[in-house]
């Protein structure tokens, strides 16, 4: 009696442990917590080649941009991620879209005088003194002066119970004035090896639509009875008076598509190295060519009103695209103190461009909370086919473009990033703790005479 | 592309060694992540603005922007 007792009590006790071993072993979360983060950057940059002003002008935009990104577990498998920004631009280039509106000739009414201070001596000698009179260095006040672009996109992940298999498809827009577009994407990933290995495809794909401008004294010369139109009358045009651009044409199509399909492999090399593959094939169709990029032939004579020339057409480039990137990463732990961060891309495209991109980060963990990371990012390509400085083109050329993006330069970027992070997140906004604060500068110089700085803040809270 | 082609091969022939989970403390490093970081994604798009090469960096490629 005694021995079947104690049989019941030990199975009792064997039911009852193992009915605790159950409820106690959990699968992990994918996404232990609500993250949240908030990226904020200022971009400024100055140049001499403005593809407005055919390749010659000012290239003066300031960019504020904000977002916020919130990544929340669904459940143990599921990752639903929200991304929504907003950023404003100002940009002297795009306020030449209509030049005159600066100084009241051919019925601009806003005045505005631009006061930007000169800082580069290069830049003032070839801007000249600014005598308030429509010029390619200085900005109009027109519309086109600024813009906002406001983005959203969601990401919807689910990964397998044993974390091998990973499959996501994302849905996002962003919209400006004279740019809408709506992208859709999926991925699947799975890792092998004891996660070692991972293999991912993705693919890609934006449906773009323009709401075409075009350089005012263009499309007010097609649209409005030549150089009878208002616009025309009350201003003198010197240089040739019988200004005729006679290549321009509204574009027929006003969409652009782009398709990528992208694989990726990354491999775990050592206990403390890891590199990846990329693979990119993209695919473009419909109007990739900017509506308001002037064009200056060199067989037409020149027009100008005030100090301003008037373009003979506007830029011109076939309506698909090919492109090819392929790039890799290599990362060192090097010791509790140097981490090794490297980057390398070949880029190709059927418009004769190659180019090759090289960048190098050393993060540097000083404490247990502070990262400080120098940075440096090599960038060189060769020109377009299709590229050619002001008044090289010919107008029986089939396409033509001066935008110097697409011109043959090499570019310098050096950075430096500061990281604080606090793993506890002792520090608390409601019911989110600050889980990490970053903030990242670079300098950006490229051999065409363009400098752009870009200053990044990001914060992480964790619920 | 020889050197794309002889990295890919050490890449693979490298595979051979299989790190344990209790092995990876330094690769789940934060600063080891082989993706672009979060804060990079400005520099990203500015660069895509500002130079014909995009995409291979796990981020955009083109489109869903005025630019290239």
């Amino acid at each position: 009696m005694v021995k079947r007792i104690n049989l019941i009590i030990v199975l009792a006790l064997f039911w009852v442990s193992n009915l605790i071993a159950q409820e106690t072993s959990y699968q992990k979360k994918v996404l232990e917590s609500t993250e949240v983060d908030i990226l904020m950057s200022y971009y400024a940059q100055d140049g001499i080649h403005s593809s407005v002003a055919g390749g010659e002008g000012t290239e003066e935009l300031t960019d504020y941009t904000s977002s916020i990104v919130i990544s929340m577990p669904i459940n143990n498998n599921d990752v639903l991620t929200i991304d929504v920004g907003i950023s404003a631009y100002t940009s002297a280039s795009s306020s030449n879209i209509n030049p005159f509106d600066r100084s009241g000739a051919s019925k601009g009414e806003n005045e505005e005088e631009d006061e930007d201070e000169e800082e580069d001596d290069k830049r003032a000698l070839v801007k000249g003194v600014d005598n308030g009179l429509a010029s390619p260095w200085y900005a109009s006040s027109g519309a086109s002066e600024s813009d906002v672009l406001v983005h959203g996109s969601a990401n919807y992940s689910h990964s397998s119970e044993d974390r091998n298999t990973i499959v996501s498809g994302n849905i996002g827009f962003s919209t400006e004035y004279d740019y809408f577009s709506i992208g859709v994407g999926g991925s699947f990933t799975k890792l092998f090896n004891e996660k070692n290995t991972e293999i991912s495809l993705r693919a890609q794909a934006y449906f773009d639509t323009w709401k075409s401008i075009y350089p005012t004294e263009l499309d007010t010369y097609l649209l409005e009875g030549g150089l009878d139109a208002d616009f025309f009358q009350g201003v003198t045009i010197t240089g040739n008076p019988n200004y005729s651009p006679t290549n321009f044409a509204i574009n027929s199509d006003e969409q652009r598509n782009s398709y990528s399909f992208s694989a990726s492999f990354s491999q775990i090399l050592t206990k403390s190295i890891q590199g990846s593959l990329f693979f990119d094939l993209v695919m473009q169709d419909g109007l990739l060519s900017t509506p308001y990029h002037r064009i200056y032939f060199a067989d037409r004579p020149d027009s100008y009103i005030e100090d301003f020339q008037l373009a003979d057409d506007n830029e011109n480039l076939p309506d698909t695209r090919f492109k090819l990137p392929i790039g890799m990463r290599l990362n060192f732990y090097l010791n509790e103190m140097f981490v090794i961060r490297s980057y390398y891309r070949y880029y190709y495209d059927d418009w004769g461009i190659t180019a090759h991109t090289a960048s190098m980060e050393l993060p540097i963990k000083i404490g247990s909370k502070f990262t400080a990371a120098p940075l440096y990012r090599f960038y060189t390509q060769t020109a377009s086919d299709y590229f050619a400085p002001k008044e090289t083109h010919l107008s029986s050329d089939e396409y033509y473009t001066s935008d110097y993006d697409l011109s043959e330069f090499d570019a310098n970027q050096y950075g430096l990033s500061l990281k604080y992070t606090d793993i506890f997140t002792k520090a608390k906004i409601w019911k989110f703790g600050l889980k990490n604060v970053e903030l990242r500068y670079n300098h950006y110089q490229r051999s065409n005479d363009l400098d752009a700085d870009i200053v990044t803040l990001g914060i992480k809270f964790v619920n | 592309m020889k050197l794309i082609t002889a990295l890919i091969f050490l890449i693979t022939i490298s595979s051979c060694t299989t790190v344990r989970e209790y092995q990876k403390i330094n690769i789940n490093d934060p600063d080891m992540v082989l993706s672009a970081q979060k804060i990079e994604k400005y520099e990203t798009t500015f660069q895509t603005y500002r130079e014909a090469a995009a995409g291979a960096n796990g981020g955009k490629t083109g489109g869903g922007c005025g630019c290239n």
